[in-house]
């Protein structure tokens, strides 16, 4: 995959994670409320699960373009 | 560019302090907004870079933009100065000369990267500190405070023992009894709903007198009035209990479009202000992650250990009160002075980037850089709330700015300018013209970004890449 093509791809990668914070908040019965470990399945998606994949995402793309 | 320069725009004390802050309120909208500014700027890192050079109409526009946005850094340092006891203007002017020295200074680029990532290692430590000694790190603290019943004034509160000062105007409405205590003289506006039409009443308080307040009232009171609290009872404004800080009753389908706005101000704002970098890419995303995680576990201590922080409507208020709270005061000075450091180091960094990104895309002139850091702090003398100021200066520049960079051609950029800031003004004018309209309409008023973006956009690409076609248009 060249460079173009893979940055494209990383970009909707990161604009579908960033959609899923919404639609867990405010679809109707509010999926994000449900409680894993005590802490809402929203906050572990805004707070741990997005951030660090979204990072990783990028960190990937970036030095495989720097490389 | 470095990635480090180029997040550094991105990272404003106005940014991060608003986000610690609105966790902390229990806003509907703070989960998607962190995260939100945690991924606008990565997709911009990813974006494909363009040479600089921009016509005149988008360099006035990223003027403009930049302006805004310095003018939110500057209404925190405002903020920061009356959290200390002072007046606002000597923060405000600390910050505006803080930005004329770095533009300034030829050695201060050097100085940036180091500073940023010590200024983020510092906001990052000081709430780890803050939760080792409350023995309730963000991911304990958390559904601790989703399972409290009700978030009530604590004991140690400083709207209880002493008393505090509202950073700016403010309509607090009660859910229970509640005496509020005078602290300064000045008029206190109370309205009751217990009949209709509700009756208001106006009331003018001296030192020590006492306002006693029932359920449904609501009190509004000007910028800079000091006021107590009796401990035990619910933080008016403040979600009802901690199930409520954690689900917003007011999240729900209704809100869609005040997402999606904000959203797309992010990532369209985060477009123009991080440009794609050349060199350094891994500590970008890095940094961000720090950054922004840092303002997350602020804003879930801070709510965790005293929910009336966010009382007084000042955005830097959980960063500042907290460390004296629950570290008490000479360990609590102590990092209070850390936390200053970042601040300071945050904008000195932001500012600079600022400046980098006001020279690619209008001009370098730093009598142009001075005339903007003025204005801004003609407008950080205002009690103004940072974080509206902010939407609007990243509204400005995702509607105005960003299809430029999008644009094939100089003729492309102007008409996607043009476009944009007539859509951006009719939307932002709204509220005047059709004040109470229903809430998706709100949202396009608060985020005018969300359709003046893509029109922007269509007009930028519909129109076809004459000679200019591939020249440049804006860094």
């Amino acid at each position: 995959m060249s460079v173009a093509a893979g940055r494209r791809t990383g970009i909707i990668a990161l604009l579908v994670l960033l959609a899923v914070a919404p639609l867990l908040a405010l679809a109707p019965a509010a999926p994000g409320a449900v409680r894993l470990a005590g802490v809402s399945l929203l906050w572990w998606y805004v707070g741990v699960v997005a951030p660090l994949l979204a990072t990783a995402l990028a960190l990937v793309l970036l030095l495989r373009d720097a490389g | 560019m470095t990635a480090l320069a180029a997040v550094a725009a991105w990272l404003q004390p106005a940014l991060l302090a608003a986000l610690a802050f609105r966790i902390t309120a229990g806003e509907a909208d703070a989960s998607w907004l962190a995260l939100g500014a945690l991924v606008a700027p990565l997709i911009a890192l990813l974006a494909p870079a363009r040479p600089p050079g921009a016509p005149p109409v988008v360099g006035a526009a990223a003027a403009l933009a930049i302006g805004i946005v310095l003018a939110a850094d500057f209404l925190v340092a405002g903020d920061v100065a009356t959290l200390l006891g002072g007046a606002r203007w000597p923060g405000v002017a600390l910050a505006a000369l803080a930005a004329l020295a770095v533009a300034a200074w030829p050695g201060a680029r050097r100085l940036a990267a180091p500073a940023l990532v010590t200024a983020l290692g510092l906001l990052a430590l000081a709430p780890l500190a803050v939760a080792l000694a409350a023995g309730a790190p963000p991911w304990t603290a958390w559904p601790r405070l989703a399972l409290r019943p009700t978030l009530t004034f604590s004991e140690r509160s400083r709207w209880v023992v002493g008393g505090d000062r509202f950073a700016r105007r403010t309509t607090l409405r009660f859910t229970e009894g509640q005496r509020v205590t005078a602290l300064a003289d000045g008029v206190y506006r109370v309205v009751e709903h217990d009949a209709a039409p509700p009756t208001v009443r106006e009331w003018r308080l001296a030192t020590g007198d006492v306002l006693t307040l029932r359920p449904g009232d609501e009190l509004s009171v000007e910028a800079g009035a000091r006021v107590r609290f009796e401990a035990g009872r619910r933080v008016p404004g403040a979600p009802a209990s901690g199930v409520e800080w954690a689900d917003a009753p007011a999240r729900g389908p209704d809100m869609v479009p005040a997402a999606l706005g904000a959203l797309v101000t992010l990532v369209g704002a985060a477009l123009v202000l991080v440009p794609s970098p050349r060199r350094s890419a891994a500590a970008g995303p890095l940094l961000l992650l720090a950054g922004v995680s840092g303002a997350l576990a602020w804003g879930v201590c801070a709510a965790a250990a005293f929910p009336d922080l966010a009382l007084g409507g000042a955005l830097p208020a959980p960063l500042l009160r907290l460390p004296a709270l629950v570290l008490g005061a000479r360990a609590g000075a102590g990092v209070l002075v850390l936390t200053l450091g970042a601040l300071a180091l945050l904008l000195a960094t932001a500012t600079l980037a600022l400046r980098e990104r006001l020279a690619a895309a209008a001009s370098p002139a730093l009598e142009l850089w001075a005339a903007l850091v003025v204005v801004a702090a003609g407008v950080g003398m205002w009690p103004l709330d940072a974080w509206r100021v902010l939407t609007l200066g990243l509204g400005v520049a995702a509607a105005a700015w960003a299809p430029a960079r999008l644009a094939d051609g100089v003729s492309g950029a102007l008409a996607g300018a043009g476009v944009l800031v007539l859509t951006f003004a009719a939307l932002a004018a709204l509220p005047a013209v059709a004040p109470g309209g229903p809430l998706w309409l709100e949202a396009l008023a608060r985020y005018p970004a969300l359709v003046a973006l893509p029109l922007g956009c269509l007009a930028a690409r519909a129109l076809p890449a004459p000679a200019d076609a591939g020249e440049p248009v804006v860094g």
